[in-house]
């Protein structure tokens, strides 16, 4: 659905921030990308949703090359992104006209963008919020509001570039249930954070090292490679601590490592059983 | 001398339609050398108990005192040094040396005076020399965050304000604040944060206020909250916690992966046996 083709990428002042990165996103997928600050992450979402151009190599999404001028609106209808700061995003003094600006922009006609706007503003909560000025919204609601503005424009893939960082745990869960469903609604879900805990149940994970795609694949295994710890990154504790325990003979399934819930319910079948 | 505050209350928009009380009866003592943890859900109240240490707001009811000053006092101010979330928002002048050197001059200090400061305080945070011409605006999340926490600590201050100082970083510049903190508190500093951080923070807190509805619902210390069940838990506390609900005899002052490791070993060797024996 999207492939990068030996992509490479620098910033304007020389420093390389993709290296020839080769990558296939299949229809449907949750796909996490873990890196250090600086290690191409951010680079790589702007290059998926056509909003940067490969120096080298080429990005298809859908079939449509990202430096063909005349796709750039058709790829614009297909992926959405939606970035760390919500405020930074907002166009419209209202939540609802703020919805309707991507609609509007890609010529829906009025009955289409009544019905896109209603539909983003019921996938995530924010009915009450429609005639709000949307810099009044708390910080999860204008997260909310933001993916709301993208949903309005009923892309198939969705980036997030670390959208829950900057919100308190509630709102950043809050957050996190809206994406969830949106994948199991069939959307694909390009997913970048440094939590690493956000991504117990992603499909696929990718570790972004220096422009480059450093380790690849289920969180299970990814989560269970030494050379994560090496690479700077913190595993979530109970991971860590399931592995330890390991070395020690005592298994806890990785299902139950999802929550201290489901972790303490683990420990007392295996030690109250009779 | 400590930061008191006896029975403060704070609403905001006082007088309108739109007030909404923030804090009631807060009575609070935070001594020089602590590291405390001001935790709370969103609304609680948290960033704005931080914005009456140092007299940006002034408490409805009540009295906030800094080692005996008024907080709105120029002396006062000197004393108490301030980071918030959005270092970029704090962050006003050309190059990264302007901007450290601001407070001092502003205070009055001798140009030798701040340029020592100065230097003080990029070596308290390791920001590099060669950095002090940078635009701070050119700088990285946790580069810009090391700006702020220095521009803070080049007035001296007795107690040094966060608020979520490491939301946004990456995991090394995460750890590389937390380090510093850590290092500005053994110094004699009081360091006071907000955050959502636990599993980040928690081992640095000696005490911890938790606000709960604009109200304290506990201060004191870390293993007393531990013990006495309070939330929000970083999740190795959660899961002993968890443990401790089912009836299993554990330690709940346990938060770190190596002591949790060595309670449930503890644990089979109490319970597991019969399990083995079954086998």
């Amino acid at each position: 659905m999207i492939r990068l083709e030996k992509v490479s990428y620098s910033y304007p002042d020389g420093t390389p921030a993709l290296e020839n990165l080769n990558l296939v996103i299949k229809k449907g997928e949750f796909i996490g990308i873990i890196g250090k600050n600086g290690s191409g992450k951010s680079t790589l979402a702007l290059q998926l949703s056509g909003l940067l151009k490969p120096q080298a190599g080429r990005v298809m999404i859908r079939g449509m090359d990202t430096r063909d001028p005349s796709k750039l609106p058709e790829i614009r209808k297909f992926v959405g992104i939606v970035f760390q700061n919500p405020e930074t995003q907002f166009v419209g003094r209202t939540v609802e006209e703020d919805l309707a600006f991507g609609p509007e922009n890609l010529c829906f006609s009025p009955m289409e963008i009544r019905k896109c706007v209603d539909m983003a503003l019921a996938e995530t909560g924010l009915e009450k919020y429609r005639h709000r000025s949307p810099k009044t919204l708390s910080g999860g609601q204008g997260q909310c509001s933001a993916l709301a503005g993208v949903l309005a424009m009923r892309p198939e893939c969705l980036i997030f570039d670390e959208v829950t960082s900057m919100l308190d745990p509630e709102s950043g869960i809050s957050v996190m249930e809206i994406i969830k469903k949106l994948h199991r609604k069939g959307k694909t879900i390009v997913y970048i954070t440094h939590n690493l805990e956000e991504l117990h149940d992603a499909d696929r994970i990718i570790v972004m090292e220096k422009g480059k795609v450093m380790l690849e694949g289920e969180p299970k295994s990814i989560f269970s490679d030494i050379s994560l710890k090496t690479l700077g990154f913190d595993l979530p504790s109970l991971i860590e601590l399931a592995e330890t325990l390991k070395t020690h003979g005592v298994i806890i399934p990785w299902e139950k490592t999802a929550s201290p819930q489901s972790f303490a319910e683990e420990i007392c079948q295996l030690f109250l059983k009779t | 001398m400590p930061i008191i505050l006896e029975n403060v209350s704070f609403s905001y928009s006082k007088k309108t339609p739109l007030e909404t009380s923030a804090l009631r009866e807060i009575n609070l003592r935070i001594e020089k050398g602590e590291f405390v943890g001001i935790l709370g859900e969103k609304g609680a109240g948290k960033s704005t108990l931080t914005k009456l240490f140092n007299g940006i707001f002034k408490p409805e009811t009540g009295i906030v005192r800094v080692d005996g000053l008024d907080p709105s006092s120029r002396e006062a101010k000197r004393k108490i040094g301030m980071v918030f979330q959005q270092a970029a928002d704090q962050l006003f002048c050309k190059t990264v040396y302007e901007e450290i050197a601001f407070g001092p001059l502003n205070f009055g200090y001798s140009k030798k005076e701040t340029e020592q400061r100065v230097y003080e305080a990029i070596e308290a945070v390791s920001l590099d020399q060669t950095e002090l011409s940078r635009d701070p605006f050119s700088l990285s999340g946790g580069e810009m965050q090391r700006v702020a926490l220095a521009s803070a600590l080049a007035l001296r201050p007795d107690y040094l304000v966060l608020d979520e100082p490491i939301t946004g970083l990456d995991p090394i510049g995460k750890n590389d604040i937390l380090k510093t903190l850590n290092r500005i508190k053994e110094k004699g500093t009081a360091v006071i944060t907000v955050t959502h951080n636990l599993k980040g923070f928690f081992p640095l807190l000696e005490k911890i206020v938790l606000l709960r509805e604009g109200r304290i619902a506990f201060q004191g210390s870390r293993e007393s909250y531990l013990k006495k069940g309070f939330e929000p838990l970083p999740p190795i506390a959660s899961m002993m916690k968890e443990l401790g609900v089912r009836g299993l005899p554990v330690n709940l002052t346990v938060f770190t992966v190596e002591d949790a490791l060595e309670e449930i070993m503890k644990l089979k060797s109490i319970l597991g046996t019969d399990n083995n024996e079954n086998k």
